[in-house]
């Protein structure tokens, strides 16, 4: 007898909306955000103003992967784009309006390190060449807030084949944008910019490890990262650096930002578990933006049946934290 | 309140002879307790006011670490001094 344990992803088809709901409710809500919006956007609305630099040229068009579903609604798009974490830009949440100021073009990335092919990449050649899709993830911050985005973009393994890693590359650093005039957290200069995160070989290759580009179909905005950041879904939040400007191949663990600050409460690996409390707050449930809901969080953030083997025969790392 | 004044003048002096005159405050603070500054930062910002941090705090922060110091031992030894002549009226 085939016993079939569902997924953390997995919905029953009867949840699915059909696609001709879908597509009419897309209709009216374009209208409705076109009629709206042609009256706010004279306000004076700092957090939808344009970013500075050179125009953000559209996303190419993006096919949802359905492999990566979420039991839940995504979450409202003003949400997500007015409720950040930007540490570069402030450490409250309004951060948004500010980090308009961060110029998205030009902008390239470097590839370097314990690599066959180091590559500096334009960001808009980048994504011509990336094979681009869009996928709904969960996100969790160790703050205990939840969304549900529409992500668009590439896996990371498909930036890597391009560089070809060196059978002695053991890490990859992210190295996120670090500029004083526009970025007033640098000001703070005790700290040790430029913001740095890091994962292993293997869960750069995991197949949900996600170069972000765009959000909610358009392209990515600077407070969540725009033009390019990473998504690790099954951690905590602040594992995924934004504004990405270099990507290292190294056989070193890379330390982070707040690894260097506060490593008691913000680890290397913080992989979301329930089970295991920030020092100072619970980790078992989470509020969900938009909806205020609080539900239980689920280990690997619901997503264990794609990392959990990346962490077996680990007893004497910290992977929760 | 003059001793008092006289004590941080005294501490701007040891603070400016141990972490160098042009370090920052922030930047003291920081190497003594490292998660300290991050997290008034953002319980100010949060729960009180983005602009107290940015307008208020942090140029004191950003001001090499014996200034506050000793404008906070002037301060006190001015205020002494004023009180002591109020008393003599």
């Amino acid at each position: 007898m085939l016993i079939r344990t569902r997924r953390g992803w997995e919905i029953p088809e009867s949840r699915v909306t059909p696609e001709a709901v879908m597509a009419n409710r897309r209709a009216v809500l374009g209208l409705a955000a076109a009629t709206i919006g042609g009256a706010a956007a004279t306000a004076a609305r700092p957090a939808l103003a344009q970013p500075q630099g050179a125009a953000v040229p559209p996303l190419p068009p993006a096919m949802r992967n359905t492999r990566y579903r979420v039991e839940r609604p995504i979450t409202p798009e003003r949400e997500v784009t007015t409720f950040n974490n930007y540490y570069e830009f402030g450490s409250h949440k309004g951060i948004s309006g500010a980090a308009q100021r961060l110029p998205m073009r030009p902008w390239t990335v470097k590839v370097d390190g314990m690599v066959e092919q180091p590559h500096e990449f334009g960001i808009d050649d980048l994504i011509a060449a990336m094979p681009i899709e869009e996928r709904v993830y969960r996100l969790r911050c160790v703050e205990a807030w939840s969304a549900v985005v529409p992500w668009t973009g590439f896996p990371l393994s498909a930036l890597l084949d391009r560089v070809r890693p060196l059978g002695s590359a053991r890490y990859v650093r992210f190295e996120t944008a670090a500029i004083p005039g526009v970025m007033p957290g640098l000001r703070q200069s005790w700290y040790p910019w430029p913001y740095i995160e890091g994962c292993t070989i293997e869960e750069a290759a995991n197949e949900l490890t996600f170069m972000v580009v765009g959000a909610y179909g358009k392209p990515v905005p600077p407070q969540n990262g725009g033009p390019l950041r990473i998504h690790f879904p099954w951690k905590y939040g602040f594992k995924s650096g934004k504004s990405l400007v270099r990507i290292t191949l190294t056989d070193r663990r890379p330390k982070s930002f707040w690894e260097t600050i506060q490593g008691n409460e913000y680890g290397f690996w913080a992989n979301v578990n329930p089970e295991v409390p920030h020092p100072r707050w619970s980790q078992a449930t989470e509020r969900v933006l938009g909806t205020n809901e609080r539900i239980p969080t689920q280990i690997f953030n619901g997503y264990g049946e794609f990392v959990a083997h990346l962490y077996t025969n680990m007893p004497n790392e910290r992977l929760w934290a | 309140m003059i001793a008092l004044g006289v004590a941080f003048l005294v501490l701007a002096g040891v603070a400016a002879a141990v972490f160098g005159p042009a370090a920052p405050l922030g930047e003291v603070i920081y190497h003594l307790a490292p998660p300290f500054l991050n997290t008034l930062q953002a319980g100010v910002q949060r729960r009180l006011a983005p602009w107290l941090w940015d307008d208020v705090l942090l140029p004191v922060l950003l001001a090499p670490n014996w200034v506050p110091f000793a404008v906070i031992g002037a301060l006190l030894i001015a205020l002494g001094y004023a009180r002591r002549r109020g008393r003599r009226r």
